[in-house]
């Protein structure tokens, strides 16, 4: 080790680590630049000292590992008495001569600093980390406070970046307050040091609420989402505890419910009966649940050129993201949302979120009306008039997919059918199967209602999805790389397939649109790459007085060159 | 806008100004098959011998073995055409078109200010050709690899430098993303 750490203080409370490794590129930094960036650093509190996150962290990360020691311990604790136990003993500490002092030495050798260009975060014992995270590519600053960080006053900052497809920077934990203040300093920093004396006071003039969830419209919003995923997971939970032994308790404490559980178990249907009917209410009363300690006291302002949000029950998130990095906006809603008028809006970003898979949730649950919106305030959004669909002839072609698909899974297991396992009516059982053919085709033709596509001035708009329904908005300005595609079989029908990449979209459930009539297609094609280059051309033309780029026109980039370049 | 401006962008997705790949394309993508193919074929020939004298076989003898060899010497020496036929690519004052695919017909358009950073990338066989392939990473999720490859590494490399200097002199400062 480079430097042994020296003892924290006594009375716990942060101090400056000792003997800072500082990278060599950070001394390199212009001495002018430094010293006037140094007056607005200081109205700011940069923390240009390297910090320790909040000694609390430590009691923390030992509360977490303890499930360990509780396993290692398991044996001890069963039988106390036997011999066997020494190897458990000798595990045990271990885990205490190793695991604990791993904690600390963490502890010790990790700090961050912010200034005014990078976030430094230097971490690890043998292998030291330094990783120094550029100002400008922070994307989001997120803040999360779980229960036992709340009732501590301490909370765990995450930093995303474009670049990386999941969180670049964690700082777990540190103060509340402290918290708070790194996503000021850093925001200040990306806006310039003129705006920065503004983003000081929370409350600034030009905050904004555009929403604001009661508890009502929380508990609302979560009887639309009925999950059974959350179900599949309670159930596996039970599993872990025997629920037949469960079961049988409560059985045997009240008679009524033994009452109920005779007459259900007397018929098969009405056991199945039961389940379903029980299923189906769990897995709604979950489904709230789980959606109120989620977007419990859900609020979403507008605070000068970004959003930002606060919610949750046991865990408070509150995340923020700049009007400019949103790539794309998500309209959704599920059937039973359709019925009443409710919907969601998300939008895309680039710091991917593992939970949220790079889509954050702006509104949960408002009516049409307030989710659009809300919609125009993130970006200029005109819905158009008329939706093109895409050709009739996507319904064939995904039929036939579909069945062949369907078919090949099938017919194997006919094959294999052994003779003595169930026959319906005189046939295997996987024959049935092709019972559901009707249905693929009744799906098909809901896929193709559902897939609708408009081009507007300001971005292109997907309608697409079957149960739920989605709605993609891409501005002009976020679009990436432009597709257009056709396999072998939609060259046979005349349809291709449109797609306009933007970063940070999802990996499944694509804005494309697929199976347009090829010509049109094609058209889109360029006229969406057209409209695309005029918007930055007028931005050049704004920027440099031409529309086009600086270099001389032998420079610019051509290839084939058989024309004369102009 | 400018009538000059208008007209090199009417053949943004015509794809009448395209350049084909280096024709010793072809050969690279011929060995990589074969190699592939040989891979298929070692097992085929090994089940064909096993098999040879076996009374019960339900196969007649080398048919295994003859099938695949027949495909992959097809698959090498046909599908390298095809594929080299589909590629076609063109370096625009703002734009890559590319088009490429032979089941699936994929036609590309990333605009130069898209585009994160470029590399000219070789491998073993490329090397021995002196070819290299362009590959553009973007921040787009699907695309965000595009890849020309079969280029003389010269002209890669100047295509490289190229968008670099295209970037640099963008006037617009924005970020990327």
């Amino acid at each position: 080790m480079p430097s042994p750490p020296t003892e924290p203080n006594s009375d716990g409370r942060p101090d400056t680590p000792p003997a800072p490794d500082r990278p060599p590129d950070d001394e390199a930094e212009p001495a002018p630049s430094e010293t006037a960036e140094d007056a607005a650093a200081t109205t700011l509190g940069a923390i240009r000292e390297p910090q320790r996150l909040h000694p609390l962290t430590l009691l923390l990360r030992v509360g977490t590992s303890l499930p360990a020691l509780v396993i290692i311990l398991f044996p001890l604790l069963r039988n106390p008495g036997s011999t066997e136990n020494v190897t458990s003993l000798v595990f045990g500490a271990l885990y205490g001569a190793f695991a604990l002092p791993a904690i600390l030495l963490q502890y010790w050798r990790f700090s961050y600093r912010i200034t005014p260009k990078q976030i430094v975060i230097q971490s690890g014992v043998l292998n030291r980390k330094n990783r120094s995270i550029p100002i400008e590519r922070v994307q989001n600053i997120q803040i999360e406070r779980n229960l036992v960080a709340r009732l501590c006053g301490i909370a765990k900052v995450k930093l995303e970046t474009a670049g990386s497809s999941s969180t670049e920077g964690s700082l777990a934990y540190v103060h509340q307050g402290e918290a708070r203040k790194i996503r000021q300093v850093v925001r200040s920093f990306q806006r310039g040091a003129q705006e920065a004396d503004a983003a000081t006071s929370e409350d600034a003039a030009d905050t904004e609420t555009l929403l604001d969830m009661p508890l009502r419209r929380v508990l609302l919003s979560g009887a639309f989402r009925f999950s059974l995923l959350y179900l599949a997971v309670i159930f596996t939970v039970l599993e872990l505890f025997n629920p037949e032994a469960l079961v049988e308790r409560v059985l045997r404490a009240r008679g009524r419910v033994g009452w109920v559980s005779e007459i259900v178990f007397s018929h098969p249907a009405l056991a199945i009966l039961a389940t379903v009917v029980a299923a189906v209410f769990l897995g709604w009363v979950s489904g709230i649940g789980v959606h109120v300690a989620r977007y419990y006291n859900f609020r979403l302002w507008l605070d000068g050129d970004k959003l930002r949000k606060r919610h949750g029950l046991f865990t408070v998130t509150e995340g923020t993201v700049p009007l400019d990095k949103v790539q794309a906006l998500i309209l959704r809603t599920n059937p039973f949302m359709r019925a009443f008028g409710w919907y969601e809006l998300k939008v895309q970003t680039v710091g991917l979120d593992v939970e949220e898979q790079g889509h954050r949730v702006i509104a949960p649950f408002a009516g049409a009306e307030r989710i659009l919106e809300l919609a125009r305030r993130v970006r200029s959004v005109e819905l158009p008039e008329s939706f093109a669909h895409v050709s009739r002839l996507t319904i064939r072609r995904r039929f036939i997919r579909y069945t062949a698909v369907w078919s090949a899974l099938l017919l194997p297991t006919v094959y294999f059918w052994p003779a003595d396992w169930l026959h319906l009516g005189g046939v295997a059982l996987p024959w049935w199967g092709f019972g559901l053919v009707p249905f693929i085709l009744g799906w098909a033709v809901l896929q193709y209602r559902n897939h609708t596509y408009a081009a507007g001035e300001d971005g292109f708009y997907i309608r697409r999805g079957v149960l739920s329904h989605y709605l993609w908005i891409l501005p002009v300005e976020k679009f990436h790389v432009f597709h257009a595609t056709a396999s072998i079989f939609q060259r046979r029908l005349g349809l291709k397939t449109l797609f306009v990449d933007t970063a940070g979209a999802a990996t499944f459930a694509y804005p494309e649109v697929i199976d347009a009539p090829a010509g049109e297609a094609d058209a889109q094609f360029s006229a969406l790459y057209r409209r695309f280059r005029q918007l930055y051309r007028g931005r050049m033309e704004a920027e440099a007085g031409v529309p086009g780029t600086r270099l001389a026109p032998s420079e610019r980039p051509r290839l084939p060159v058989d024309e004369p370049p102009e | 806008m400018t009538a000059s401006a208008d007209t090199d962008f009417a053949d943004v997705a015509a794809g009448d100004a395209v350049r084909s790949l280096d024709s010793s394309i072809r050969t690279i993508w011929t060995i990589k098959m074969a190699a592939f193919s040989l891979l298929l074929f070692l097992p085929a020939l090994f089940y064909d011998l096993t098999h040879l004298f076996s009374p019960d076989s339900w196969l007649p003898a080398g048919a295994l073995s003859g099938t695949v060899l027949l495909g992959g010497v097809l698959y090498c020496v046909v599908w390298p055409r095809l594929r080299h036929r589909a590629w076609g690519f063109a370096l625009r004052p703002e734009e890559i078109y590319m088009e490429h695919g032979v089941l699936q017909h994929v036609r590309t358009i990333v605009p130069l200010r898209r585009i994160q950073h470029v590399d000219v990338s070789q491998d073993l066989i490329e090397r021995e050709f002196a070819l290299g392939r362009l590959v553009v990473h973007t921040a787009g999720s699907r695309s965000s690899d595009v890849v020309i490859p079969g280029l003389p590494l010269s002209e890669a490399e100047a295509i490289r430098d190229k968008i670099k200097r295209f970037i640099l002199e963008d006037p617009l400062t924005e970020e990327p993303v």
